[in-house]
C-alpha cells in the first residue's frame, strides 16, 4: 500500500498504545487504527490488522479479539462485503431487458441475470416480473474483483418477498441474534409467532401478525441498542 | 498573510493575544456518533472553530466514470458554512474551498485502505459551521475520526495542526489574529504513530532555525491531540 | 437529491399500520418525536439554534448586512431566508445546485416566516435611502431523518428571536435586539399509509404520499400553506390537521418562549 510519506524528522517519537487500553463495559480492550499492538512473531494478523515491520498494528475501530494465534479487530459498524453462497436480501433499483440490478446495503450492487432469476421470463419482460422497489431472498452467486457481483434466485427457498417486512441489524450482530446453535433466533420465532429469515448482509425478513412483527422490530432494538450497535 | 509584525500579538511576559504561551494548543473538543444518520461522524471544536464531518460508505459509486476497478474512492468535500464567519459567506462554488477539499482527499488517501474496497465509493463531507483560522486542519483531524468511527481501516489517525510565526516568535496553533496578521503559516497533517506527513502547506518567512521549531511544534502538538482524539472514539465504543 | 427507491412491502406496512391506529416507529398519529431546542450555538452568527426532532438535526443561523433600500422603499430593510441540504445530512442528498426538493423547503419555511410579519422591515432602516438592515437566516440541515421542514422553521424563529443587532460592527449605534413581534410555528402532516399524520419520520416520508405544511401565528391566524408530492385530501382531512396544528403550535411557542 502506498502511504507516501513526505519527510520524517530525526527525532520523531514512536507513541504505543497512545491513550492506553481502555475497556468497555464488557471488559474488552478497545483498539483504533493505527495502534500498536505488540510484536507479530507468532501471532496471525485477523480481520482489522495489518502486519507491519514485526509488529502487528489496528486499522479498525472496535475491540480487540484474540482466538488462538489470531489478533482481530471486531469493529462497532461493519460494512457487509459479500461473498459467494451468502444468503442475502436485496432490493430491486433498476432494471434491463434481461438483468436486474440489486442493492445489498454492500459497497458496491450486485447483478441478477435473468437466466438467474425466478422462472421462465422473455427477454423485456423483467419489470412485469419483478419491479423496481421489490425485495428478494437470493444467494450471492460469484464475486470477481473485475466485474458486478452476481446473485442468484435458483435455488431453495430464493424467492421474491411478496409480504411481510424487512429489518436490517449491523452485519456484526448476526451472531447474537442468532445465538448458539440457532437457540436465540428460535426462541425468538416462536415467542413472537413471526418467521423469520435471516440474512447474511444484516437484513432479515419477519412475516406475521402485526402484533407479532411489532414485538420483533422492539426486541431488535434491544439488541442493537444494548450493544450501541444501531441500525441503519 | 498580512501584515508583517506590525501589530503587537505577544506581550512582555511572552503571552499571546488570547493568554497562551508560544506552544501552548487552543481548546478541544472531540465527539463522535454526532450524526445518526451516517456511517460515523465526529463533531470538533477547536478554539472557536467548530466542524462537523459525516462519513457515507463504502457505497456504490456513482457516477460510473468516477468508479476504479482496483480500488475505492474517496469524494471529500470541505464547505463553509454562511453563518460561520464574521461577514457571511456567501454559498455557492468557491475556489478555498475546492482546493482544500482535495488537499484533504490526498491526505485521507494516504491512510485509507482503499484496496479493501475496489469499484465503491466513500463519502467525506468537511462541514465548518464555525471559523477561526486553521479551519481546514481541523477539519481534516475531524475527517480521520469520522472515518476511524465508520469503521474505514486506515494504518493511523491524522492530525492536522498549524504553527506559524508571530512578532518573530515561533508560536503553535495560530489564532485568528495571529493568522492574520502575522508572518508565517505552516500547516501539517501528521500521522501520530510514526510521525510521518500526508498534508504540508505554508505560505510566509521563515528561516531555517524557525522553520524547524514550527515543524516540532506540530509534531508535539499531533502527540496531545491524538490522545484526544483516541479517548473520544474510545469513549464513544465503550457504552 | 437522488430519489431513493421505495420498497414495496415498506408501503404495505405502512398501510397495515394505519388500519391499526399504529406508527412505525411506535408513536401516535399526532404523535411528535423527541425534541430538543437550543439557541446561540454558534459563535460567528448574530442569531442561532440547533433544533433535533427525533434523529433530525439542523441549525440555523442570522447574520446580519447593510444594504442600500430599494429607491420605492426607501425606509425598508430586508429579509432573506436560505436553505441548504447538503451531503453531510443523509445519503440521497447530493452535491451541486440546490435540487427542487431543497429549495420547496427554504422557499416554503421562508414564507411562513416572512408572511407572518413577525420581522418588520420598516424598523430595520438606519438611515432613510441610504442604509438598512438586511437579515439574513441561513437554514442548515445536519441529519435528515425526516420533516426537515418543521425543524428549520422551528430554528429559524428561535435563532431570529435570539439575535443581536451587531451596530457596533457596523459602526451605526450599539447592539440591540433583533424585534420580533410574534412566533410564527410550522406543522407538517405526510399522509402515511392512507392517513395524514404529525412529524413524519424518515421511513415515512419515504412510503408515504402527500403532505401538507401549516404555518401559524401567535393569534391562531393562517400565514401560509403547502401541499406538496402527489396525492389527494378531502376538506375533512385538512380541516383535522388544521385542529391538531392549532393545538400544536401552541405548544410549541410555549417552549420557543421558555427558552
Amino acid at each position: 500500500m502506498n502511504s507516501g510519506p513526505v519527510a520524517r524528522l530525526d527525532n520523531m517519537t514512536k507513541k504505543n498504545g497512545a491513550a492506553g487500553s481502555r475497556k468497555n463495559n464488557r471488559g474488552q480492550t478497545l483498539v483504533v487504527p493505527g495502534e500498536d499492538l505488540g510484536d507479530s512473531e507468532g501471532f496471525e494478523a485477523g480481520h482489522g490488522v495489518m502486519s507491519i515491520s514485526g509488529r502487528l498494528k489496528a486499522v479498525k475501530q472496535g475491540r480487540l479479539k484474540e482466538k488462538g494465534r489470531s489478533i482481530s479487530v471486531e469493529p462497532t459498524h461493519t460494512r457487509y462485503i459479500p461473498r459467494p453462497g451468502d444468503l442475502v436480501i436485496g432490493y430491486i433499483e433498476g432494471c434491463t431487458n434481461n438483468i436486474w440490478f440489486i442493492e445489498l446495503g454492500a459497497p458496491f450492487n450486485a447483478i441478477l441475470p435473468m437466466s438467474l432469476g425466478p422462472g421462465k421470463i422473455d427477454f423485456g419482460g423483467t419489470r412485469s416480473v419483478m419491479d423496481i422497489g421489490e425485495a428478494v431472498l437470493c444467494r450471492i452467486q460469484e464475486v470477481e474483483e473485475t466485474h458486478s457481483s452476481v446473485v442468484t434466485m435458483k435455488g431453495m427457498g430464493l424467492r421474491k418477498i411478496r409480504s411481510g417486512v424487512i429489518e436490517e441489524i449491523d452485519p456484526h450482530l448476526l451472531g447474537r441474534l442468532i445465538g448458539k446453535g440457532g437457540e436465540t433466533l428460535r426462541r425468538l420465532k416462536t415467542e413472537t409467532d413471526c418467521r423469520i429469515v435471516v440474512a447474511d448482509n444484516g437484513r432479515m425478513w419477519i412475516d406475521g401478525e402485526l402484533d407479532g412483527i411489532l414485538d420483533v422490530r422492539n426486541r431488535l432494538s434491544a439488541i442493537s441498542g444494548d450493544s450501541n450497535g444501531g441500525t441503519n | 498573510m498580512g501584515g508583517y509584525g506590525d501589530m503587537q500579538m505577544i506581550d512582555e511576559n511572552g503571552l499571546r493575544v488570547d493568554g497562551r504561551s508560544p506552544g501552548d494548543i487552543r481548546e478541544i473538543t472531540i465527539e463522535t456518533g454526532v450524526i445518526p444518520v451516517a456511517d460515523g461522524s465526529c463533531r470538533m471544536t477547536w478554539g472557536t472553530n467548530e466542524a462537523i464531518v459525516a462519513v457515507y460508505g463504502p457505497m456504490e459509486a456513482h457516477p460510473r466514470k468516477i468508479q476504479r476497478q482496483d480500488r475505492a474512492v474517496l469524494d471529500v468535500a470541505y464547505n463553509m458554512a454562511p453563518f460561520s464567519t464574521t461577514d457571511r459567506m456567501r454559498p455557492g462554488f468557491n475556489r478555498r474551498s475546492r482546493e482544500i477539499s482535495k488537499v484533504t482527499k490526498d491526505a485521507l488517501e494516504s491512510v485509507v485502505l482503499l484496496e479493501l474496497y475496489p469499484r465503491s465509493k466513500i463519502r467525506v463531507t468537511i462541514e465548518i459551521v464555525s471559523a477561526e483560522a486553521g479551519t481546514r486542519c481541523v477539519g481534516l483531524t475531524a475527517a480521520s475520526v469520522a472515518l476511524a468511527d465508520a469503521g474505514i481501516p486506515m494504518t493511523d489517525l491524522v492530525v492536522s495542526v498549524a504553527s506559524g510565526k508571530i512578532n518573530d516568535v515561533v508560536v503553535c496553533d495560530l489564532n485568528k489574529e495571529e493568522d492574520n496578521y502575522g508572518e508565517a503559516d505552516l500547516p501539517m497533517g501528521i500521522l501520530p504513530n510514526s510521525g510521518e506527513l500526508v498534508f504540508l502547506q505554508m505560505d510566509g518567512n521563515l528561516s531555517q532555525e524557525e522553520f524547524k521549531e514550527a515543524w516540532q511544534y506540530n509534531m508535539d502538538a499531533a502527540q496531545v491531540v491524538h490522545e484526544m482524539m483516541v479517548e473520544a472514539l474510545k469513549r464513544g465504543d465503550s457504552q | 437529491m437522488t430519489i431513493p427507491i421505495v420498497p414495496k412491502l415498506l408501503r404495505a406496512h405502512l398501510s397495515e399500520l394505519s388500519g391499526k391506529n399504529a406508527r412505525i416507529d411506535g408513536r401516535s398519529q399526532w404523535e411528535g418525536r423527541k425534541l430538543e431546542v437550543e439557541h446561540s450555538v454558534l459563535p460567528r452568527a448574530e442569531g442561532s439554534a440547533r433544533v433535533r426532532m427525533g434523529d433530525t438535526i439542523v441549525l440555523a443561523g442570522v447574520k446580519f448586512q447593510l444594504m442600500q433600500p430599494y429607491p420605492d422603499r426607501p425606509n425598508q430593510g430586508g429579509l432573506m431566508c436560505s436553505a441548504d441540504v447538503r451531503p453531510i445530512a443523509g445519503r440521497h442528498w447530493e452535491a451541486g445546485p440546490p435540487s427542487p426538493e431543497a429549495i420547496e423547503l427554504g422557499r416554503v419555511v421562508d414564507r411562513g416566516i416572512r408572511e407572518s410579519g413577525c420581522i418588520d422591515v420598516d424598523s430595520l432602516c438606519i438611515i432613510p435611502g441610504e442604509k438598512a438592515w438586511q437579515v439574513i437566516l441561513d437554514l442548515f440541515a445536519v441529519s435528515d431523518d425526516g420533516n426537515l421542514f418543521d425543524a428549520f422553521a422551528l430554528a429559524g424563529i428561535v435563532a431570529l428571536r435570539n439575535a443581536t443587532l451587531p451596530a457596533e460592527r457596523f459602526e451605526v449605534g450599539k447592539d440591540y435586539p433583533l424585534p420580533v413581534s410574534k412566533t410564527p410555528i410550522m406543522c407538517s402532516y405526510h399522509k402515511v399509509g392512507g392517513r395524514f399524520v404529525y412529524d413524519a419520520c424518515a421511513r415515512e416520508e419515504l412510503g408515504g404520499d402527500e403532505r401538507i405544511h401549516i404555518t401559524l401565528g401567535d393569534d391562531d391566524n393562517v400565514h401560509s400553506l403547502q401541499k406538496g408530492l402527489k396525492g389527494i385530501f378531502s376538506t375533512e382531512e385538512f380541516t383535522e390537521i388544521m385542529t391538531n396544528a392549532q393545538g400544536r403550535t401552541k405548544e410549541l411557542r410555549k417552549i420557543v418562549d421558555s427558552l
